[in-house]
């Protein structure tokens, strides 16, 4: 029996990645019709993205290892790109274990208000109780709060460490969503052609004039602000680009031999366009996603920072916010998450880079 | 009759482009015995490819449509059929081979993956034997070190071994029929002969019914059976390889053969046909041959030539052997000949 299904989807390996799929959809439905909070909803995303990371990530990476040593030895010489996939996987790292080891990041504490970082001593003017005036006093950084603290007394090291968490997952999600989209509609549109390529594309035109920031108003006000919701939003409007990229990709492998070879020995559309065409354009998508993921999180930070954003999540925007208010008493905490949202940026963009020269095939690096 | 498993009648494929409609395949009819090599031969242009696209309904659509006629698999007509039913005979019963090995492969997968592809999608075998089935057949095919090679990619293949694999993968499901669109076309000369022992060999071991397309009546020489020799869409002359080696009638085949260089008689220079092969948009009036032709008689920019019976399978589209030609004709001809 399993055998026989198997078989039907392409391998044992296909036929645990639906099931894992089909697992994660019916505890989905559990949650919203029978029990309440099976798991928090960005919850499922992870494991949305954890799944197809490892069937169409580590698994074939693991499984030809000789490819991966390859692309590895040409990402290499990209000397940047290692310095930003080093930057990516520690970051990736901090937001996975981060949280537990900080203080919580939304403890307020007025004694310790707007502590500079460790290193650094600045004059602050405070309430002395025993003379019952203000007085200026002299305030070092402690290694208690190494990165400083907030006007409010916040840790801005667990309110940076959040926040990496936070734009990983609107990073990483949003960008897996657009690009879903964006692949299968760009191929779709290019291999069938005709009216399926007129309708799917002026409908990704309509989509790419329509304001983004408009609709996400307009769902922050329907829905609430929520992380789950500038995901959704973000990745359901993103996908343009990556429509017409994979299109023209696709375009041009539709009239490869192979295609026409693969039809004359028996194969369905379907299976053309996932076995043939979206394999043959993943190279593309994979540096389109690389380089899509610095914007995503910077229009998180621009929403949070402009009091659009989930209240209830620190990001780096929220505490740009916060920041930008105290900038002329307490600098550090507008230039840190400055920095590092600068950091996560350049790193993603010199990945791309990197990643684009190491699949293209011929750039001789 | 009943030998025939592929019969092609009066078949009609059009491509309506912008400007104007391209009779690519203009009322061809032929059949396929069991286990026989058809070869059609035909200069670039002539409708060859189009020909083989129809029989597995491949033709682009639009642009190309097939118009009119009947193509019959074991008397099942094709062109009505589902694309379901398509599906199951595409590979499974008639499997078809390319020109350009280079780009007939799917660039990221392994060799051995794609040919498994067949074997898995048509007859559903289990995982060991679809593994087991794909090396013999890679063996078969000449492929040395099938068992390590069957992990390798397309680039890392040569040509001539690329052209193996697509006829492994062709071969997988045991297909009644083999389409070869010039499969020779692309390869050296050596490599070339090793690929037309294999058809030799599939022929005589498998008792396969090839029809196997070219430009290169040379190519032909040695594995067909019978020729049908294609000009403009139409079909010129079809007979055996000895009716058409030995006694070629329309003088595009005569033409052909005296393209050919031969090794016995010594001769300076080859003759060549004169002319270009003519726009298929605005094909010439009557025979579409006569621009070209060194034996043109008045009728042949008037009607189009019947399709004349010379002996048993032996036919010739040409109007110099048809009773229609007035004695006048002939005489002009005979001038024009000599000339």
């Amino acid at each position: 029996m399993i055998r026989q299904i198997s078989s039907k989807v392409g391998g044992l390996k296909n036929l645990i990645f639906i099931g894992a799929l089909l697992v994660l959809a019916i505890v989905l439905l559990l949650d919203i019709y029978l029990v309440d909070q099976i798991l928090e909803p960005l919850e499922y995303f992870y494991l949305f993205f954890a799944i197809i990371a490892i069937f169409y990530g580590i698994y074939p990476l693991y499984a030809n290892r000789r490819l991966t040593k390859y692309y590895w030895e040409r990402i290499k010489r990209h000397r940047l790109s290692v310095f930003g996939l080093a930057f990516i996987v520690f970051l990736i790292a901090v937001a996975l274990i981060g949280p537990l080891l900080t203080q919580d990041p939304t403890k307020v504490n007025f004694q310790e208000k707007s502590l500079p970082p460790v290193g650094f001593t600045i004059q602050q003017s405070v309430y002395d109780l025993k003379a019952e005036e203000f007085v200026t006093r002299e305030t070092p950084g402690t290694w208690q709060h190494p990165l400083g603290t907030d006007d409010k007394g916040r840790d801005m090291l667990a309110m940076l460490v959040s926040g990496a968490r936070v734009s990983l997952q609107v990073g990483l999600l949003a960008t897996l969503i657009a690009i879903l989209i964006g692949t299968i509609m760009g191929v779709v549109s290019a291999y069938f052609g005709g009216w399926v390529d007129m309708a799917l594309m002026r409908f990704t035109d309509v989509m790419m004039t329509f304001p983004f920031f408009l609709l996400l108003v307009f769902i922050i006000f329907i829905f609430g602000p929520s992380l789950v919701f500038i995901i959704l939003a973000i990745g359901l409007t993103g996908w343009t680009g990556t429509a017409r990229l994979v299109r023209s990709d696709a375009l041009s492998l539709r009239t490869r031999e192979f295609i026409m070879a693969s039809k004359s020995l028996g194969a369905s559309d379907t299976r053309i366009v996932f076995r043939h065409l979206i394999p043959n354009v993943i190279s593309s998508v994979i540096v389109i996603a690389t380089l899509s993921i610095p914007g995503v999180i910077l229009a998180e930070a621009a929403l949070s920072f402009i009091g659009l954003g989930d209240p209830t999540v620190t990001s780096w925007g929220v505490v740009l916010n916060a920041g930008q208010r105290s900038l002329d008493t307490a600098w550090w905490v507008a230039v840190e998450p400055g920095i590092m949202l600068f950091l996560t940026v350049l790193a993603f963009n010199f990945l791309g880079d990197g990643i684009r020269d190491a699949f293209d095939p011929r750039s001789q690096l | 009759m009943s030998n025939n498993i592929l019969e092609v009648k009066n078949l009609k494929t059009y491509f309506f482009t912008g400007r104007g409609v391209v009779k690519a395949v203009d009322d061809i009819s032929f059949s396929l015995k069991k286990g026989e090599n058809l070869c059609l031969v035909g200069e670039s242009g002539c409708g060859k490819t189009a020909t083989a696209l129809s029989i597995l309904r491949l033709v682009d659509s639009p642009p190309g449509r097939i118009v009119s006629g009947e193509i019959l698999y074991h008397g099942e007509d094709l062109l009505p059929s589902s694309s379901a039913r398509l599906r199951q005979i595409r590979g499974n019963r008639i499997a078809m081979i390319f020109q350009d090995p280079q780009s007939s492969l799917n660039p990221v997968f392994t060799v051995g993956n794609q040919i498994a592809e067949q074997i898995k999608l048509h007859l559903g075998l289990k995982h060991k034997k679809t593994i087991e089935r794909t090396l013999h057949l890679m063996e078969q095919v000449g492929i040395p070190r099938a068992r390590e090679r069957m992990k390798d990619y397309p680039h890392q293949f040569s040509g001539g071994m690329r052209q193996r694999v697509m006829i492994a993968a062709a071969l997988s499901c045991d297909p009644e029929i083999l389409i070869a669109d010039e499969p020779t076309t692309a390869l050296d000369t050596t490599i070339k002969a090793q690929i037309l022992d294999i058809f030799r060999d599939l022929k005589q071991k498998r008792n396969m019914s090839i029809l196997f397309i070219t430009h290169d009546l040379g190519t032909v020489a040695g594995i067909a059976d019978r020729i049908v020799v294609m000009y403009g869409g139409r079909m010129a002359e079809a007979g055996t390889a000895l009716d058409i080696f030995d006694h070629p009638q329309h003088p595009y085949t005569q033409g052909l053969i005296s393209c050919l260089p031969d090794i016995s008689t010594r001769r300076d220079r080859l003759t060549p046909i004169p002319g270009m092969i003519p726009s298929l948009i605005n094909p010439p009036e009557g025979c579409i041959f006569n621009p070209r032709c060194e034996r043109r008689i008045p009728i042949c920019s008037r009607e189009k030539p019947p399709e004349i019976v010379i002996s048993g399978e032996h036919l010739v589209a040409c109007h110099l052997y048809s009773q229609s030609a007035s004695p006048e004709d002939r005489i002009e001809s005979s001038k024009n000949a000599k000339r």
